[in-house]
């Protein structure tokens, strides 16, 4: 445990001293304009109380700026998600739906604007309307059009979809990048598709000093990315600090998803899947039903948990097609007929979980969720147990029947 | 179509069976779930099969729209390999437990749980409460 111990800590001395060593390259150039730029005390300088977090944290930023400006600070990770986003909002001015996918790669996993503290009212004012604020207004009214700068500039692709385009299962022809001013705007957008909620995106916990000395705290949550986070204080587009960058570090038994772009506990997802996978056995259904809301609702990005929670029940279907076959209580006829159809919905269906907003998704699982509710309720009447009675008393003769001719033909072939 | 099940024959009638099979799989692959507990309703009302026809037919007809919507899936990075590598084996472990369990419980009252479950989940997405 001990060697362990060093040898973690080899590593991580190693780790601080390359970080650090590239952090201070661009401020080692930077320094020989340093006079210049010091003489119009134009500059914004910035530091961090740590530079190694683990499993999330609190990190407290302090800098100087020149005296009596607005600070804000931009925090990203380095560790990139998708984030995507449909625009079917009719055109102001002609009433025409667009139906423009935009899609990103290069969304940070982690973002935060720190606005200054007199801000604070602009936020509240954003969360007080739910589910509809909107990030370009926020930054308007807390001054920071000029200083939000990381996302504006990711690579954002578009494409032109149709009804069409989603029924034979493609994004739809790519259109032309957009300009900087375009692309600036639908980053917002896309800001709020991935992050969801104003406290995720912006915080305005930075105290400005009459000097210009700011201070702000930033909590990484402990489901952050692990890898670099960048901070960067700014004034204006021009005036800003070099980025200084900390390094969160996650270990088992937490993991890193990629694709989620979280950090989880390997064991509360462990537990849940095999308690709703257990209870879903019972119930005659798949776990799905339950799994994906809930893990939704935890946060996780639904085309991630619709792609992923699909793959893990295909083995236990493809176990049960084995066990029925092998007592010969397959009809291929019937099965083939109704399986292709169910491939051609099956080729469609997941073009339209890109498609959908998280609460388009909520609402239409809220109402699957009632029908089968009420199917299952259907299960429960006096009725319905009659008839499945008898048929369950035919099924057990079958299978005794199946087992004796399996058996017979096995002896048979002695 | 006509299918024979164990010398009996039986009558589908595929005008309903295909459209309701190509329907129930939009929409489960799309919420990521595998369409079983809507298929069986389907061929036991819809169709008017006895259920010792549709038991292992229906399974068979959702693998397709599993393997398909997995595919597809995939193919829109919506796949998380690191999750599915932690619910894989749990829900192996799941299909595993579940069985032994359900012969000391009373399958109509695990219904009703599930019926009670399912609605405050419901309400709960659709933002009732």
């Amino acid at each position: 445990m001990k060697r362990f111990l060093t040898l973690f800590t080899v590593i991580l001395v190693l780790t601080v001293f390359v970080s650090t060593g590239f952090a201070q390259k661009p401020a080692e150039q930077k320094a020989v304009e340093a006079p210049k730029e010091a003489q119009s005390a134009e500059t914004v300088t910035v530091s961090v109380d740590k530079t190694n977090l683990s499993g999330g944290g609190k990190l407290t930023i302090t800098g100087k700026a020149p005296a009596g400006k607005d600070v804000y600070i931009e925090v990203w990770a380095e560790k990139t998600v998708r984030a995507a986003r449909l625009d079917a909002d009719p055109d102001p001015k002609t009433g025409k739906r667009p139906y423009i996918f935009y899609m990103t790669d290069d969304m940070p996993a982690f973002y935060r604007l720190i606005v200054p503290e007199k801000y604070k009212p602009v936020l509240e004012d954003a969360k007080s309307k739910g589910g509809k604020w909107s990030v370009s207004e926020v930054i308007k009214n807390a001054g920071a059009d000029a200083v939000y700068g990381y996302p504006a500039k990711l690579k954002i692709d578009r494409y032109q979809t149709s009804l069409w385009a989603s029924i034979i299962g493609s994004r739809g022809a790519k259109l032309e990048p957009m300009d900087e001013k375009e692309n600036k705007r639908r980053s917002m957008q896309l800001l709020k598709a991935r992050f969801r909620s104003v406290g995720n995106v912006f915080s305005s916990n930075l105290k400005i000093a009459e000097d210009g000395t700011f201070k702000a705290t930033i909590e990484l949550p402990a489901n952050t990315a692990p890898g670099k986070y960048f901070v960067v204080a700014k004034v204006d587009k021009d005036i800003k600090s070099e980025p200084v960058v900390v390094e969160n570090s996650v270990t088992f038994p937490s993991v890193y998803l990629p694709n989620a772009g979280r950090t989880v506990n390997v064991i509360w997802p462990f537990l849940l899947t095999a308690a709703i996978t257990t209870f879903g056995v019972l119930m005659g259904a798949g776990g799905g039903f339950i799994l994906n809301p809930i893990l939704v609702m935890l946060g996780l990005p639904h085309t991630v948990v619709a792609g992923t929670v699909m793959p893990t029940v295909l083995f236990s279907q493809g176990t049960g097609i084995y066990n029925y076959s092998k007592i010969k209580f397959i009809n291929w006829k019937l099965g083939v007929t109704l399986g292709l159809a169910m491939l051609a919905g099956g080729f469609i269906g997941p073009k339209l979980t890109e498609l959908i907003t998280l609460e388009q998704y909520k609402f239409l699982f809220g109402w699957v969720l009632i029908i089968l509710a009420a199917l299952m309720f259907w299960q429960t009447t006096p009725r319905y147990l009659e008839k499945n009675k008898k048929e369950q008393a035919i099924l057990k003769e079958y299978q005794k029947r199946a087992q004796e001719a399996a058996k017979k033909k096995a002896e048979g072939g002695k | 179509m006509k299918i024979e099940f164990w010398g009996q024959e039986f009558k589908v009638n595929l005008a309903i069976g295909i459209p309701g099979a190509f329907l129930i799989a939009i929409a489960s692959s799309m919420f990521g779930f595998g369409g079983g507990p809507f298929m069986v309703p389907l061929m036991a009302v819809g169709l008017r099969l006895p259920m010792y026809v549709i038991v292992g037919s229906s399974l068979l007809a959702i693998f397709f729209n599993t393997l398909m919507g997995t595919f597809r899936h995939y193919g829109f990075g919506n796949f998380d390999p690191i999750f599915f590598l932690i619910m894989f084996p749990a829900a192996i472990l799941g299909g595993y437990i579940g069985p032994k369990i359900a012969k000391k419980l009373n399958p109509v009252m695990v219904k009703r749980v599930a019926c009670v479950g399912l609605l405050i989940l419901a309400l709960q997405l659709l933002g009732v409460f």
